[in-house]
C-alpha cells in the first residue's frame, strides 16, 4: 500500500472500514462499515470520581489506548482520546467511559504515536486546562500545536523525571507518521513508555508490533514491572497488521517478556478495528489465556469505563478488589 | 534529526526543577521524495466562468517556496520550504505561492497559459485546521498580454488534501471567476 493510500485511509478510517467491507467478503467488514452510522453505546453508571483513596494503583480504561492511572497522588493519562470521532467520520463504538470534565488534575500525559486515534487535538483541546505536562515521542513535537501546558519529546531509554515521578521512552515496533508521506523522516516517532512512582512501574505500549528483543530488554532494564497495558488490536487482516499490530497472543506473549505481573488489553473495541469483529479480540485473548494457563488473576480485563484498583492502601500487593 | 536542547524546565507542583534528562524538541529531517513530486505533479481542476460562455475547465497546479507557519509548535523552527506538513500549513500560516495554470482562454486573452504567485494565509477553523480551516489571500497574475490582481478565498477539509477555492480577478473582465477544487497533499 503506498504512502498516498495510507494517508487517505488514516484520515479517513470510516472510508477505511467501508472500503474493507466493499473488499471483504466477510460479516465483519460490513458490521464495521455500518457502525460509522450508528450511535456509540453508552456506558452505563459512569465514574464520576475516578480519584480513589483506598489506591495505590489503580486504572481505568476509558477506551481504546486512553487509560487514567493512578499511583498513589500521581494522575497519568495514556494516548487520550475523548472525542465521538476519530479522523472527523470513524465513530466511536462505545462512548468514552467517563466523562472529561470529571478526570482528575493530570500530572502527565503520554501520546505513544501520532496516528489520530492516538493523538486527538480535540481530546487535548478538553484537556488543556487540567493537565501540566504532556510527551510525545521523538520527533513528534512537530505535530503538537501550541497549548498551555508543556510539551517536549522523549527518546528511547531517556527518563524524565519530577518530585519522584518517573516517566522513560521505551521503544516499541509501529510507524511514526501522521499524514503517510512524512513516514520518510518520522523513522522514529513511535514509543512505549514506562512509569515509576514510589515503587510502582507500569508499562504502556501504546500500539506496537511483536518484537522479543525490544520488550526482553525493556524487562531487563525494569525488572519489576507491576501493570502492562497492552493493544489487542486490529488482528486482522494478519498479514497486513503483524507487521504494525499485536494480537492477543502477542499481547500476552509482550506481557512474559517483560514480567509484568499484571496485564491490562487496551486498543479494542473501541472503534472499529479494521476487519475485526465485536468480541474477536477477547475471545481470541481469553483462548491465549486458556493456552498459556493464564487467569483473570493476572489478564485483567476491563470493560470501558471500569475502573480497578490493583494494589489497594491497606495491602502492598493483592490484586484487585 | 537536528536534535535542539530546548530551553526545557519543568515545574512541578511546588515549581521546583527536577528534571533529571531534559527532553528534547526535534527538528524534523522533511526531504524530497519520488512521493512528494509525484504528488506535487497532481493538478487542481478548475472552472473560469466566461461571459456568454458558461464554464471553462481548467486546472492549476501549487508550489510553496516559503511558508511561515503561527500553528506549528513554539519549541521548532516555524519555516518551511517547498515541503509543508499539512498540520504546519493548515493550523495557520502565511505562504509564498506560485501557480502555473492551464486556463483555456485563449481566445479572450490570448494565451491558454497563466501564471500567478501571491500571498495566502491560512487559519485553523476546526481541530487545528487538520478539521476544516480556510485561506484568503491575493497574487498577481499573467495571461498572455493581461497583467493583473486577483483575490482567493479557500475553505478546506481533510488536513488540506481537499479544499475549494474561489478566485476573482477584477481585470480578466470577460472571465473574472474561477472555482478550484484544490487537491493537495505536503
Amino acid at each position: 500500500m503506498n504512502k498516498l493510500s495510507v494517508a487517505a485511509l488514516m484520515l479517513l478510517p470510516a472510508l477505511l472500514a467501508s472500503c474493507n467491507a466493499v473488499r471483504s467478503t466477510g460479516a465483519a467488514g460490513y458490521r464495521n462499515a455500518a457502525g460509522v452510522f450508528s450511535t456509540p453505546r453508552e456506558v452505563a453508571g459512569k465514574i464520576t470520581r475516578p480519584v480513589r483513596q483506598d489506591a495505590r494503583l489503580a486504572v481505568l480504561w476509558i477506551g481504546h489506548a486512553t487509560v487514567l492511572l493512578q499511583l498513589d497522588d500521581r494522575f497519568i493519562l495514556t494516548d487520550p482520546n475523548l472525542t465521538p470521532t476519530v479522523g472527523l467520520f470513524s465513530k466511536r463504538l462505545v462512548e468514552p467511559g467517563i466523562d472529561p470534565a470529571n478526570l482528575p488534575l493530570l500530572d502527565v500525559v503520554l501520546v505513544s504515536h501520532l496516528h489520530v486515534d492516538h493523538l486527538s487535538y480535540g481530546s487535548l483541546d478538553l484537556l488543556e486546562k487540567r493537565m501540566k505536562q504532556l510527551f510525545v515521542p521523538e520527533g513528534g513535537l512537530v505535530y503538537i500545536p501550541n497549548y498551555d501546558f508543556d510539551a517536549d519529546e522523549l527518546k528511547s531509554w531517556e527518563t524524565w523525571e519530577s518530585e519522584g515521578l518517573r516517566v522513560t521512552a521505551v521503544p516499541v515496533l509501529h510507524n511514526g507518521w501522521r499524514y503517510g508521506l512524512d513516514d520518510a523522516w518520522m523513522k522514529r516517532s513511535f514509543t512505549g513508555y514506562v512509569i515509576e512512582y514510589k515503587g510502582m512501574t507500569v508499562y504502556f505500549g501504546g500500539d506496537t508490533a511483536y518484537d522479543s528483543t525490544l520488550f526482553k530488554e525493556t524487562g531487563k532494564r525494569f525488572p519489576r514491572i507491576d501493570l502492562a497495558m497492552l493493544p489487542l488490536a486490529p488482528i486482522n487482516p494478519r498479514e497486513y497488521s503483524k507487521a504494525r499490530h499485536t494480537d492477543p497472543r502477542e499481547a500476552l506473549q509482550i506481557y512474559r517478556d517483560l514480567g509484568a505481573r499484571w496485564i491490562v488489553p487496551i486498543h479494542y473495541d473501541t472503534y472499529p478495528e479494521s476487519l475485526d469483529s465485536l468480541g474477536e479480540a477477547t475471545a481470541t485473548l481469553r483462548a491465549g489465556m486458556a493456552e498459556q494457563k493464564l487467569t483473570g488473576n493476572e489478564v485483567v480485563i476491563l470493560e470501558i469505563g471500569e475502573q480497578r484498583v490493583l494494589i489497594p492502601k491497606r495491602d502492598g500487593f493483592s490484586a484487585g478488589e | 534529526m537536528i536534535s535542539l536542547s530546548c530551553c526545557f524546565a519543568a515545574t512541578t507542583h511546588s515549581g521546583e526543577d527536577t528534571v533529571r534528562v531534559k527532553p528534547h524538541a526535534s527538528e524534523p529531517d522533511i526531504h524530497p521524495t519520488v512521493l512528494w513530486f509525484a504528488a506535487q505533479a497532481v493538478p487542481s481542476p478548475q472552472w473560469t466562468a466566461v461571459a456568454h460562455d458558461g464554464l471553462r475547465f481548467g486546472m492549476r497546479w501549487q508550489a510553496t517556496p516559503l511558508l511561515y507557519s503561527f500553528g506549528i509548535n513554539r519549541k521548532l523552527s516555524p519555516w518551511r520550504w517547498f515541503i509543508v506538513e499539512p498540520f504546519v500549513r493548515q493550523s495557520g500560516s502565511v505562504e509564498v505561492f506560485c501557480s502555473p495554470e492551464y486556463v483555456n482562454l485563449e481566445d479572450q486573452y490570448g494565451s491558454r497559459w497563466a501564471f500567478r504567485a501571491g500571498l495566502r494565509g491560512y487559519i485553523p477553523f476546526w481541530q487545528h485546521g487538520e478539521y476544516l480551516s480556510g485561506s484568503l489571500g491575493s497574487s498577481y497574475f499573467m495571461l498572455g498580454d493581461t497583467r493583473g490582481v486577483s483575490y482567493e478565498a479557500g475553505v478546506y477539509f481533510f488536513a488540506g488534501i481537499v479544499g475549494m477555492q474561489t478566485t476573482y480577478s477584477p481585470s480578466l473582465s470577460e472571465a473574472p471567476w474561477t472555482f478550484t477544487l484544490r487537491l493537495r497533499y505536503f
